[in-house]
């Protein structure tokens, strides 16, 4: 089994990082009834671990025996039938779902699908608690009117059902559905923290771990726990005992990133272009999301901009980005800004050497 | 100052016709027979001499004009033409004194003599005058630049003009010299220059886009042919033969005695240069391209404005102007039959014919009017007929002949068929052809279409009396055979035309079956005719048919006879322009006629560009491919279309236009930016393109989303004519041994895969939520774990001991619950290109030993599909593939057999499998690739043989080796049979 997942806390009594927000979250459940929850934070600051420790701490280890449900629905949306399928995990007390995965469509499942799992009350409810759980993962990649129809079934279900909302941005949750949750934000770690969390993998694992080592994967993995444990998993498997100076390898799509990045500092042409828009594709077949490409994409063009340059490319960055979700065809978008700063930085070049 | 000049002259010139002219003009109002000589004003004389001058004012307006202009280019060198001139105006002026004399019937009586008795100088332009006489005009008017007009002598110099008109070659010639004088200095400066330029590839005009292009009288290069060769100084090739089409020249692809100029701004050496040499032809450069249009450019407007008011103080318009000619023509007329009529008008007095022919137009539509009328009058596909013909004749012979003699109902050899089948596109006289040849053989056609029902006839022909067509054609087919046995010779032969065969759809079922039936018994010839040859409907029929091919005529062709029906229609259209039209129909005769009925409804006279233009908005309703959209929205002239056309264009396929644009669009050097040394201007272009091929997409969204078709005109204007307008010029290729061509849009292909590749990622997540060992979303699986996963499940087999490695990669697999699918689904998304392969280095016995020692692993593995067990409520049975990963023994057979499969039959077929693999223990190769056909749902079998197989052995063999292996074990016994078959279904 993979380190991440080993040395995952499973009660919030073994939370290392969280420890204040995983205190006042049990106090929480074992006190009063539970609000809905909002989590929100960053990729791999443990948002999914405090959820999953917060079940265990409401409903015992039932929660922890999930079965995973491949279902099929048909929803009757006024003039034809939609059939959408959807992958869900159930315990007897919690569904997980993830609602974004519909698409277009997602405001179907949550019309119907989540209404109507919230309307039924949990049978079985002796020594209990009288409401179950729906865990709704990536709250913010769903549209707007899914999260319209979302609010009213927070209001209209809550003696039943309680809502866990998890997401990594919580503007672009609507305002409406924040009100109604309670918002716990989860930052991500410390370098110091997950030095931390490393060190303790290191001792038991029995790692020889050189000084320093973990300090730099810490640096490296961008304040995602999680990117940091398997960072240092991978060295472990490309390399043991560690050395002092060990290079800790990227991942391999951020490493192909970097080269179409310095691909386009190096010629701005069509030809280029042309070029660019290949291995472009070639990350998206490869299902790294369009948002990743293109913010890695930026972090690594400005490493080698002229300082001048940085404030424009930002802003186009932000533009494309803008416009990559507001369309569909993520390539275009992304493209169009490799052209863009081609055009900018290819005038900037002529104008100061030439 | 000229202009100064020439308004003196013109009022001294008014003054001294005008008062002649004027009374002269009143009577003949009066008299409405009165000729309207008098009423063309300075071309009085010239109307006179010859009825040819007579001019519609427009043509008036044009001709003043161009003297104008040409009056302002004053300083060009003298012609050779002046002396005749000279002679000629002397001549005139007898005649206009004569003319002056206002007596209105005098008048009169001398304009009869014009037209009846012509005069020595009617009798000279007639002999020089070439059958284009339009041409001829034209040319005249341009011949007049370079004939001097000095202010002393400009009466007797626009006289000239009206009389040189005749002799274009003269003037053609005369303005050759000079175009080869100017070729001289361009070849010397080419030689400086030349010899840059490899075969085939064409350079970019190295000033291009910065001259302007200057506009020309619309026929200023009539009768001129040119050959381009090799890379001009401003125009792409292109552009060059779309100006100088325009301007009435033609443009021919390589040198012969006919070409007038070789147009090339270095002289290459090609061969195109050396046979112009050897054949003398002259050289120009675009720079006297340019002069050449230029000089015969109009005045500038004012003067042109004044002018014409001039003429209208003094001279009576048009309509009275045109009755009497019209009369006077029809006068001249009547007496001869119609068609020399035509000819003698023809040749004699161009502009009135289309009044004329106004007169007595029929009704009838041209093309039933001049459809042809003898075989040779058919255009092209002669040999065909003849064939036709043949077969035709010798039918009887050949059928009816050996029939009687019961020689048996063997056909005679193989060439002859009793049916015979036209097939070609349409208008270009299958129909036609088969009426005139039977109509020439005597036969009498009965002629089925489409509009008829050709459904299968009854059995019984008796009933067919009155009946259905079908059973009249059944009847007529068979009865024909009592007549023909008597004497068929004396009776009226008749042959049966199927028009339309492929048209047979649903109302006339059975109809090609019965028909075949019919040509098999038919005592008549039958002749099917269709469009298209290969229709699935006329499988059958081909066999019984003598198939003949009828080709588009080439546009020569059509350019003749479009030609001969214009010239009897009185309509003036010169050469160029018709071949444009036959060009654009498509070879399609029927379309070339109507299209020219129609212009000739509102104008008499029809140029290259009237053609191009309603051609162009004519040619949407035709169907038109992305890619021929693509390119002309890209094309060169892409700037030039209209608003309309490039909506049209877009909007002929909505989706797949903006795909092709935006795969293509980096490819185009705009045309645009002209000179652009760093490419930075083309860059900002692309970057522009690139932000409004967003802007399309986004639009599109609002479209498909929210279903906002109002803005669809928006998408197709934001993702490709912005684009376009931005981009378009030359393509030019980005990757070596790439096609010059626009490629399809990529993105349909990637997104699938993308889609593939998402479905097969989230296969491996469902796997590993089922594991209930992580928990974490698709994305964060992608990121984060699939370079470790990667490494942890393929660096053990290349650096550790075999047994060793593939126990600990089985271990992580069940942990994390995968299967082997997801093991390649996760090695085939690490790979990028340029980037080594992950499973490089393993070796294929390992693999093998990994596929082993997972399917044993498999027998004792917890199935976790118990999870995707099928719900209430749930319509479909979960995802076959799905379920086929989680439960690799069951799936084979629960697929197969589709239903329940009894643990014991499951337990023996894997015991099968197992010693199929003992039996193949020799090759390794081939071993795991069975298995993988055993367990692996189709769709990924594919990607696992090439795996598997491409390091052990030619992978070509591996299905047939599967299926034998399947086959030994169908061998092994009753039981075995079972698991082979599964194998192979598998």
């Amino acid at each position: 089994m993979l380190w991440v997942d080993k040395y995952r806390p499973r009660t919030l009594d073994k939370v290392i990082v969280h420890e204040e927000i995983a205190g006042n979250i049990r106090k929480l459940v074992s006190e009063q009834d539970c609000p809905h929850l909002l989590f929100y934070g960053p990729p791999g600051s443990g948002k999914k671990t405090l959820i999953m420790a917060l079940l265990k701490q409401m409903f015992g280890p039932g929660s922890e025996k999930v079965k995973l449900e491949n279902k099929m629905w048909k929803i009757n949306a006024g003039t034809r039938t939609i059939e959408l399928e959807l992958t869900m995990l159930s315990s007897t007390h919690h569904v997980e779902l993830n609602p974004s995965d519909a698409g277009f469509q997602d405001r179907y499942i949550v019309q119907e699908i989540i209404k109507e799992m919230a309307r039924n009350r949990p049978i079985d409810t002796k020594g209990k608690k009288g409401y179950k759980v729906l865990v709704l993962n990536e709250v913010d990649k769903l549209s707007r009117e899914a999260q319209h129809s979302l609010r009213r079934t927070m209001e209209k279900y809550s003696a039943s059902c309680r809502l866990i909302l998890c997401c990594n941005s919580s503007s672009k949750v609507t305002e409406a559905v924040r009100s109604r949750c309670l918002n716990i934000r989860v930052n991500a770690p410390t370098e110091e923290q997950i030095i931390k969390v490393l060190e303790f993998i290191g001792k038991k694992e029995n790692l020889q771990l050189p000084p320093g080592f973990t300090a730099r994967i810490a640096a490296q993995s961008n304040r995602s726990l999680r990117r940091a444990i398997l960072s240092l998993e991978t060295c472990r498997v490309q390399q043991y005992p560690f050395t002092a100076n060990q290079a800790v390898p990227p991942m391999d799509w951020e490493q192909y990133i970097s080269e179409i990045a310095s691909d386009i500092i190096m010629e701005q042409s069509p030809k280029r272009l042309f070029m660019v828009r290949g291995k472009l594709y070639e990350l998206l077949v490869n299902c790294i999301p369009p948002e990743i490409i293109l913010k890695k994409l930026l972090s690594e063009l400005l490493k080698k901009l002229d300082s001048e340059l940085k404030h424009e490319v930002c802003h186009w960055a932000a533009y494309y980005e803008h416009r990559m979700r507001l369309g569909q065809k993520a390539i275009f978008h992304i493209e169009a800004f490799v052209a863009k700063f081609m055009s900018i930085y290819k005038g900037f070049l002529i104008a100061t050497f030439s | 100052m000229s202009s100064d000049i020439r308004k003196w002259f013109m009022k001294q010139h008014d003054k001294g016709n005008g008062t002649a002219s004027k009374p002269a003009a009143k009577p003949a109002m009066a008299a409405s027979e009165k000729p309207p000589a008098p009423v063309l004003d300075k071309s009085v004389q010239g109307a006179q001499e010859n009825s040819g001058r007579r001019k519609t004012s427009k043509y008036f307006a044009t001709t003043t004009a161009t003297e104008s202009s040409s009056k302002k280019t004053t300083k060009d060198e003298k012609v050779t033409e002046k002396s005749p001139a000279k002679r000629k105006a002397q001549k005139i002026t007898e005649d206009f004194q004569d003319d002056v004399k206002p007596v209105p019937a005098k008048k009169f009586h001398k304009d009869e003599d014009d037209d009846f008795v012509p005069s020595n100088d009617r009798k000279k332009a007639a002999e020089v005058k070439p059958s284009k006489k339009l041409n001829s005009r034209s040319s005249g008017g341009i011949s007049k630049n370079s004939v001097d007009k000095n202010d002393v002598d400009y009466d007797e110099d626009e006289l000239d003009d009206k009389y040189v008109e005749t002799p274009v070659k003269a003037g053609g010639r005369g303005r050759g010299g000079r175009g080869a004088g100017a070729a001289a200095g361009g070849r010397g400066r080419g030689g400086g220059r030349g010899g840059f330029m490899n075969f085939g590839e064409r350079k970019d005009p190295p000033h291009k886009g910065e001259k302007e292009v200057p506009e020309g009288a619309p026929e200023c290069l009539a009768g001129l042919t040119f050959v381009i060769s090799g890379t001009l100084d401003s125009l792409e090739r292109e552009e060059a033969e779309d100006l100088i089409k325009r301007h009435g020249g033609r443009v021919t692809g390589s040198i012969s005695k006919k070409t007038s100029f070789l147009l090339a701004d270095e002289d290459i050496g090609g061969r195109k240069s050396s046979k112009a040499k050897e054949l003398g032809i002259p050289f120009l450069t675009e720079d006297g391209l340019f002069d050449m249009i230029r000089k015969s450019k109009p005045a500038k407007a004012p003067v042109q404005e004044e002018q014409k008011k001039k003429t209208l103080e003094k001279v009576e318009k048009s309509p009275i102007k045109s009755t009497p000619l019209k009369v006077e023509a029809k006068d001249q007329v009547g007496s001869v039959g119609r068609k020399d009529a035509a000819k003698i008008v023809k040749s004699s007095t161009s502009p009135d014919k289309p009044k004329i022919q106004s007169a007595d137009r029929s009704s009838l539509t041209w093309t039933v009017k001049y459809r042809p009328k003898v075989p040779d009058d058919i255009i092209g596909n002669q040999s065909l007929v003849k064939q036709l013909h043949d077969w035709l004749v010798h039918w009887n012979e050949q059928f009816l002949h050996t029939g009687q003699k019961g020689k048996g109902k063997k056909q005679a050899d193989s060439g002859s068929k009793k049916a015979v089948l036209l097939s070609g596109s349409p208008g270009i006289g299958k129909s036609t052809s088969a009426k005139l040849v039977s109509q020439m053989l005597g036969f009498q056609a009965i002629e089925v279409n489409a509009s008829d029902n050709r459904g299968k006839a009854d059995t019984k022909i008796v009933k067919g009396v009155g009946g259905n067509t079908s059973n009249s054609i059944k009847e007529l087919v068979s009865n024909e055979a009592l007549s023909c046995r008597k004497n068929w010779s004396k009776h009226p032969k008749s042959v049966l035309i199927m028009d339309e065969v492929d048209g047979m759809s649903a109302g006339d079922r059975g109809g090609v079956a019965d028909l075949i039936a019919s040509i098999k018994i038919s005592k008549i010839p039958i002749i099917c005719i269709c469009n298209d040859r290969y229709s699935q409907k006329l499988k059958s029929l081909v066999n019984y048919c003598l198939l003949l091919n009828f080709r588009k005529p080439t546009k020569q062709q059509m350019a003749k006879r479009l030609k001969q029906i214009a010239d009897a229609e009185g309509l003036q259209v010169n050469e160029i322009a018709l071949e444009e039209l036959a060009n654009r129909v498509n070879g399609d005769m029927r379309m070339a006629i109507n299209q020219l009925q129609y212009m000739s409804l509102s104008q008499s006279v029809i140029n290259y560009d009237d053609i191009r233009q309603r051609l162009l908005s004519s040619s949407k309703d035709e169907d038109i491919s992305p890619f021929t959209a693509v390119d002309k929205l890209f094309g060169f002239n892409g700037g030039k279309l209209h608003m309309e056309e490039r909506v049209d264009l877009s909007m002929s396929d909505p989706d797949l236009i903006p795909l092709i644009i935006q795969e293509n669009y980096i490819n185009y050097r705009p045309s645009s930016i002209g000179k652009d040394d760093n490419g930075v201007k083309r860059m900002s272009l692309i970057a522009r393109a690139a932000e409004s091929i967003g802007d399309g997409d986004i639009v599109n969204v609002q479209i498909r989303r929210y279903r906002q078709w109002q803005l669809s005109q928006a998408g197709s204007f934001a993702s490709c004519i912005i684009p376009a307008a931005l981009m378009h010029g030359h393509r030019e290729t980005l990757e070596p041994g790439e096609r010059n061509y626009n490629r399809f849009g990529g993105w349909l292909g990637k997104n699938s895969t993308m889609g593939k590749n998402l479905r097969l990622l989230e296969d491996v997540h469902i796997h590993i939520l089922a594991s209930q060992e992580a928990n974490m979303n698709r994305e964060t699986l992608r990121v984060d774990y699939f370079t470790l996963l990667l490494k942890q499940l393929t660096d053990p087999l290349r650096v550790m001991p075999k047994e060793e490695a593939v126990q600990k990669v089985v271990e992580l697999m069940d942990t994390y619950s995968l299967s082997q699918e997801d093991f390649d689904t996760i090695v085939e998304m690490s790979k990028f290109r340029g980037h080594p392969n992950p499973m490089e280095g393993i070796q294929p016995a390992v693999k093998a030993a990994l596929t082993k020692a997972y399917k044993q692993g498999s027998s004792s593995r917890v199935v976790r599909a118990a999870d995707l067990i099928a719900l209430p409520g749930l319509k479909k049975a979960p995802k076959k593939r799905i379920a086929a990963m989680l439960e690799p023994v069951e799936t084979g057979l629960a697929e197969e057999n589709g239903d329940a499969v009894a643990e014991g039959e499951e337990e023996y077929s894997s015991d099968s499998e197992d010693t199929d693999d003992l039996g193949i223990n020799a090759d390794g190769g081939a071993k795991p690739q069975l298995d993988l056909l055993s367990n692996k749902p189709k769709g990924v079998q594919v990607e696992l043989d090439l795996k598997s197989n491409g390091k052990s052995k030619s992978g070509a063999k591996k299905t047939p080796a599967g299926k034998s292996k399947g086959s030994e074990s169908a061998e092994k016994g009753p039981r075995g049979s079972g698991g082979g078959k599964r194998k192979r279904a598998a």
